[in-house]
């Protein structure tokens, strides 16, 4: 215990407080091959180009990397995937017990769902008409249906998921991953992030914080434009030719060398001259991972190409497991658009309807995919939103914001297939059977990836923050 | 220093550890193994605890209670306490440092506060626990207590809890740490100026001091860098922008041995210098042109602020007024342009990211109020007390009551006018008598033809007998100003009877355009983001930082720690920021220089004497050179916390004037140049390097201050949409470009510009390809190589060496080498027939220069 406390200080207290290996961070952390900080201790020994050391998981990974589909707004989880007779029964009678202390908006009666639920696969679980093709993929799912969080509003609960703290700047789930991870691929990086949702934390969603910067989400386009348009910015020149700009690079390196060799050594000014060379191999390498056009037609029909409806989405999807075939650690997909997309505090029916119609053929081809190209076992493939809806309505025909408890689910990546885990009332609610609160969350993705979320912590301004900060529990009984 | 209180403490604190009450030892002293007992029950522990109680000296009893309850007390409440608590808050186990096993202990309460508070069960943490109001505190932990005992226990607290007043020890003061031992630690010691070492080989006293643990480590000084360079440097340091071909000529030139003065002095009277040191400040006040976090509005005055800081630096503004303005500006007197000047300076406190939209009012407030206490304690003291929300500091002597003695503070200071979502921040008016004049006279004029168009509809509605509601409301538009508008719904008059009274109708119709048309001419005041004086009022402590579990009330106060007076305010009467800020700006505070004069070394040179420049307490590193910390910190208060004096200190020593050679022999020393035997070589900042790039291309707009910001005040940049609504599109200083808080502009936040959301003045320097995406892709980085090429062409028409000379010079401020002038020709010769004209070629050239290590870092 005393050992494992000064091993942990130790550890903590290289990343801020020791100049040398600050430096040795710094100068290696030059790219996209950015590693976990034990990692980067060894990689002195290991030739420039040569394999990556593995990282230092703390026990044996489940999943390689995730793959974070995120519906902003916050789809309803009673007319997805928590089926609620009861609520369907009692439709337009009081919830027969209290509305939580806290609430976004007055919401009135029981509002019965307008979809009908089916069972599907042989677990028989149900969900709605509005995703029948993921419903063909329910046993590869692993369904949560009793994830809390403590946020009513967006801007709070997108920061409190994404990042575990609704109050406080924090480094980013996927920017902890890519922390304790890093890329497995040195050209490209370990958290990319397609079409984000610049509203409600933005940049922060995907941020490092106090990090090291290298660890942050690279995004690729925003929401409001086409995926069609999703580029890493500065990737390509307007004005040089490739073999231009290899020759500029050229001279640029020879004037970098001599000034190195006048400075004397220096690791920060060498690092620099690596990042160009850098940057050239990624403005290659980019724009081959993102021609579609090398995929068959049967894999861009799977994901819905060919379809206007779900093209964007698709496009993204497939833009996901292309990365991730490419060691991307952490690839987080978000479904928004200049609309609040999940948002429906009025006509469920209609929204619901566009946003479903517009995801569900693209997710159920992302998972076909990866499993029939044996990624899946390895991926850990995340859905959902920053909160689930009320059971209750908002004016006729809407639902408000409901974190109490709502559902999320998880499929691949070394859990459970074809399972529904935990529970809400009668009504959906509550969040009352095996309650898994954002923190539990985190801590369970992070174990997922063989990281303990209590030992993968920084030490910044004197303390040592976590991505689930003092809470957290691994919920091992989703684990395959 | 610490004389009279010292003397208090050491007792109070003494008596703590007999009674081991507190102690955040591992092993905590158990009364029994101080008094050499043997280990006792609870039960028999009693007998320890009264044979100490002798030993002191009352603070405040309590009256002794009636029989009853005594005996309510030693019949229901002693026994199930110690059947029921005392196993983990007792003699062997003190959970969350409290224990219920005796009347002294719980009067004492823990971590978080007494846990039971007379007369009040409903605002006791015992009764809230045992019946597991809050989820997160729920005692017993296994099991609920039976009904009877929780009724006990209830009615217990509702007479008062009544104790037997021997075995009472009113603790005032909660102390969970030796008070004197944790003076100790050298950064809470007032600083005294140190003898400086005997001999005359150097005379400034920052040489001396560096100079002699040099010597001391083994270590020999790098020789003293070139003119040239040096000249690049201090431009660079002191403005944030390259000096010109013209400028290197006039310090060349001047032989004279105060040359190097004379520049110094030239460019800390330069405006530019503030919008250089300006921005280092605007790093630790954590400025932003919008709040960020939830919901991304516009901070349309925080430009404001931003000026002010910027007119603070290039007057010299002393450090401690500066203090002062920024945490209690509307409590210090002046004239109306001094009063505006400090209202504007309040915003410091104003300007933390919010989540406006949070539905809980009281955590919202409580979350500002925590994001002001930890910035302040980070700004001025390096210390952080965000940690102590929720439990006391777990590395240094600050207790939950020490946060929520500050807290108090900020509760008693008006941040915000409504908390409703989405809340709005409180402005300050900083009309001048004219603009209130003006308004007042439009205001007036409202009114009056509001009047009348009021009267003239209910003159019409008389007449047609037809009542129509005529509403006068005052209410806040998205400005937040108060506007008072009438209500008034058109009459529904059929055709024929508005035939019948045209004249009225008409005339209404005219009247309410005119209201109309004068309404949007309304004069505007100006408003800043800042702050006022609200209730007085106390905080009690909020176990484990939640505002729905309250423990005691918490005098307002500074950190006791810290404290050389009463920690009390003087004035309770006030919300105590004026005192908070006069405690700050003592010439005789620990802490306030030392930090100050640490990060102005961490901003010349890379690296702070202490290098973790925002942390001062006990996990920060010590510094490198203690006696020059100390003697800057008292000489820059006695030289009246003049900043510019202190550059002058620093700049006109050999020290700053090393050169950056490297020494193998130093560096198999102190690799890590702690002790500084060369200058380390420091890359630019995010907008130095992009106003280096305006300045070599001749692109550069001056112009200073005002906003820069196309969204109103208070309007979204972001709202739920993606749509981006920030422009980054101009040449003026970087300084001037607005801080959109989770939406950086590009060319900072590749480059580790602060997060803009949390004070910070230890910028990393991360190095990322990205960057290199910038460097190579950018437009702005283009247009700057594009621009740099056509002067060359106008410089040097037909001279490839002219041209090259000119780059170099400008760029980096030497001449080039023979050797490179001929690479370079080399390269432009072979570019040229592959492209599309010679400008294209020179352009490659230029970018090249300006991408390229020599340039970005600074020797």
């Amino acid at each position: 215990m005393v050992e494992t406390a000064q091993e942990d200080f130790m550890t903590h207290l290289s990343n801020e407080y020791r100049p040398s290996r600050r430096c040795m961070l710094q100068s290696s952390a030059v790219g996209f091959g950015h590693l976990a900080l034990a990692a980067l201790l060894q990689r002195d020994s290991v030739a420039a180009g040569k394999a990556l050391p593995q990282p230092p998981q703390h026990f044996t990974p489940r999943a390689k990397r995730v793959i974070f589909l995120f519906m902003k707004g916050g789809p309803s989880h009673m007319d997805t995937f928590d089926y609620k007779p009861k609520l369907q029964e009692d439709d337009g009678k009081e919830l027969p017990f209290d509305k939580p202390r806290v609430q976004f908006a007055p919401t009135g009666k029981l509002l019965g769902s307008p979809w009908k639920f089916k069972q599907y696969g042989e677990s028989g679980l149900h969900v709605s008409e509005l995703f029948p093709h993921v419903a063909q993929r329910i046993d590869d799912l692993c369904v949560l249906n009793s994830v809390h969080g403590t946020n009513a509003a967006h801007g709070g609960a997108l920061l409190k998921l994404h990042t575990g703290s609704d109050a406080f700047v924090r480094p980013s789930m996927g920017a902890w991953v890519n922390y304790g991870l890093g890329s497995e691929n040195e050209n490209l990086p370990g958290f990319l992030t397609i079409c984000p949702t610049l509203a409600h934390g933005g940049v922060k969603n995907w941020g490092s914080a106090f990090l090291p910067a290298a660890c942050q989400g690279v995004p690729l386009g925003v929401a409001s434009k086409p995926s069609l348009e999703a580029h890493v910015k500065y990737i390509k020149n307007q004005k040089w030719s490739k073999d231009l700009q290899r020759s500029q690079i050229d001279l640029l390196n020879s004037m970098n060398r001599q000034h190195l060799e006048r400075s004397g050594p220096e690791s920060a000014l060498d690092a620099r001259i690596q990042s160009f060379e850098l940057a050239f191999k990624m403005q290659t390498e980019m724009p081959i991972v993102q021609d579609l056009s090398q995929e068959t037609e049967a894999t861009k029909s799977l994901y819905g190409l060919d379809n206007t409806i779900t093209e964007d989405f698709g496009r993204q999807c497939l833009m996901a497991r292309r990365f991730s075939e490419r060691g991307v650690r952490f690839i987080q997909v978000t479904h928004s658009d200049s609309l609040v997309q999940w948002d429906q505090h009025g006509n469920l029916r209609e929204g619901h309807s566009k946003n479903a119609l517009e995801v569900d053929k693209p997710i159920a081809g992302l998972l076909t995919d990866l499993k029939q190209r044996g990624l899946l076992d390895e991926t850990l493939v995340l859905w959902g939103g920053e909160f689930g809806r009320t059971p209750t309505a908002q004016g006729k025909n809407g639902r408000d914001h409901n974190p109490e408890g709502f559902t999320m689910w998880m499929a691949g990546g070394g859990v459970k297939p074809g399972i529904r885990y935990g529970a809400t009332d009668d009504y959906g609610y509550y969040s009352v059977e095996n309650k898994m609160h954002i923190h539990d969350l985190h801590a369970t993705l992070l174990a997922l990836l063989g990281l303990e979320h209590e030992r993968l912590t920084y030490r910044y301004a004197g303390r040592d923050f976590r991505l689930t900060d003092v809470a957290g529990h691994v919920h091992e009984e989703i684990f395959a | 220093m610490f004389s009279k209180r010292r003397i208090e403490y050491t007792y109070i604190s003494t008596r703590l550890h007999i009674v081991g009450l507190e102690s955040r030892n591992a092993t905590p002293y158990s009364a029994s193994q101080l008094t050499g007992l043997p280990k006792v029950s609870p039960v028999k522990r009693y007998s320890s605890c009264l044979f100490i109680l002798p030993l002191l000296v009352s603070v405040s009893f309590a009256e002794e209670p009636d029989a009853v309850g005594l005996k309510f007390f030693e019949t229901k409440i002693r026994p199930a306490l110690l059947e029921h608590c005392a196993d983990c808050h007792g003699v062997d186990e003190q959970e969350s440092e409290l224990r219920l096993d005796t009347p002294a202990h719980l009067m004492a309460g823990g971590q978080s506060g007494p846990v039971a508070i007379p007369g009040k069960p409903g605002r006791s943490l015992l009764v809230s626990a045992i019946r597991y109001k809050d989820e997160n505190l729920q005692m017993p932990p296994d099991e609920k207590l039976p009904a009877s005992v929780i009724a006990d226990l209830v009615k217990w607290i509702e007479m008062g809890a009544p104790m037997p007043k021997s075995e009472m020890i009113a603790k005032k003061t909660r102390i969970p740490f030796d008070l004197d031992k944790a003076r100790e630690h050298w950064s809470f010691q007032v600083p005294q100026r140190p003898a400086l070492p005997a001999g005359d080989d150097v005379s400034n006293p920052i040489d001396k001091l560096v100079f002699a643990k040099l010597k001391e480590k083994g270590l020999t000084p790098a020789a003293p860098v070139s003119k040239r360079t040096l000249l690049r440097r201090t431009y660079l340091d002191l403005i944030g922008l390259p000096p010109t071909p013209e400028q290197i000529q006039a310090f060349l030139s001047d032989e004279s041995p105060d040359a190097f003065s004379k520049v110094v002095d030239e460019l800390l009277e330069s405006p530019h210098y503030g919008e250089r040191w300006g921005r280092h400040w605007l790093d630790i006040a954590r400025y932003a042109d919008s709040n960020g976090l939830d919901e991304n509005v516009a901070h349309g005055n925080a430009w404001r602020y931003r000026d002010y800081v910027i007119a603070a630096f290039n007057s010299d503004k002393p450090f401690d007024q500066f203090i002062r303005e920024q945490l209690a500006g509307d409590l210090l007197d002046g004239d109306e342009k001094a009063k505006h000047e400090r209202l504007i300076a309040t915003g410091f406190l104003s300007l933390g990211p919010k989540v406006l939209a949070e539905v809980d009012e009281t955590k919202m407030e409580m979350d500002i109020i925590d994001e002001q206490i930890d910035t302040t304690g980070r700004v001025f003291l390096s210390l952080t007390f965000g940690c102590a929300r929720c439990h006391d500091h777990k590395f240094d002597p600050i207790r939950a009551d020490d946060y929520y003695a500050l807290a108090g503070i900020f509760k008693s200071t008006t941040t915000m006018e409504s908390f409703k979502k989405i809340a709005i921040w409180n402005e300050n008016i900083i009309a001048s008598p004219e603009q209130l004049k003006e308004k007042e006279k439009h205001d007036g004029q409202v009114t009056a033809l509001e009047t009348e168009i009021a009267a003239l509809t209910k003159q019409e509605a008389d007449a047609k007998k037809v009542t129509k509601p005529v509403e006068t409301t005052t209410k806040v538009d998205a400005t937040g100003e108060k506007k008072t508008e009438v209500t008034t719904e058109e009459p529904e008059t059929p055709a024929e009877t508005s035939e019948a009274q045209p004249t009225v109708a008409e005339q209404l119709k005219t009247l309410k355009a005119n209201l109309k048309e004068l309404k949007t001419k309304a004069p505007e005041l100006p408003s800043a983001m800042g702050v006022t004086e609200a209730k007085p009022t106390d905080v009690p402590i909020h176990v484990r930082g939640s505002h729905l579990s309250l423990g005691r009330d918490v005098s307002r106060g500074m950190p006791l720690v810290l404290c050389i007076d009463e920690p009390e305010l003087q004035a309770p009467g006030e919300s105590g920021r004026l005192e908070l800020a006069n405690w700050l700006a003592s010439p005789t505070h620990p802490l306030t220089s030392r930090v100050w004069v640490n990060r102005v070394w961490r901003w010349h040179f890379g690296t702070g004497l202490v290098s973790t420049t925002d942390n001062f307490g006990i996990l920060g590193l010590k510094p490198t050179h203690p006696k020059l910390l100390d003697w800057l910190a008292v000489e820059f208060v006695e030289n009246g916390w003049s900043t510019k004096e202190l550059h002058r200190l620093i700049l006109l020593s050999k020290t700053y004037q090393m050169s950056s050679a490297f020494n193998e022999k130093n560096a198999a020393i102190d690799l890590e140049n702690q002790y500084h035997w060369r200058t380390k070589q420091l890359r630019m900042e995010a907008e130095v390097f992009r106003d280096s790039l305006l300045a070599v291309s001749g692109q550069l707009d001056t112009t200073m201050g005002g906003s820069m910001l196309h969204v109103k005040n208070r309007e979204f940049i972001f709202n739920h949409t993606s749509k981006d609504e920030t422009n980054y599109d101009s040449n003026r200083r970087s300084i001037y470009l607005p801080v959109i808080r989770n939406n950086l502009y590009d060319g900072f936040s590749l480059f580790d510009y602060t997060d803009a959301s949390v004070s910070n003045s230890n910028r990393d320097t991360s190095t990322v390809a990205p960057q290199a995406l910038y460097a190579l892709n950018s437009d702005v980085v283009l247009t700057a190589a594009e621009q740099l090429a056509k002067q060359l062409q106008t410089d040097a028409p037909d001279d490839t060496s002219q041209r090259i000379r000119s780059l170099f010079e400008k760029a980096y401020g030497r001449l080039p080498t023979p050797q490179e002038t001929a690479t370079i020709s080399h390269y432009i010769t072979q570019l040229i027939p592959t492209v599309e004209n010679e400008l294209s070629a020179w352009t490659v050239v230029c970018q090249t220069i300006l991408i390229s290590n020599e340039f970005i870092y600074v020797q």
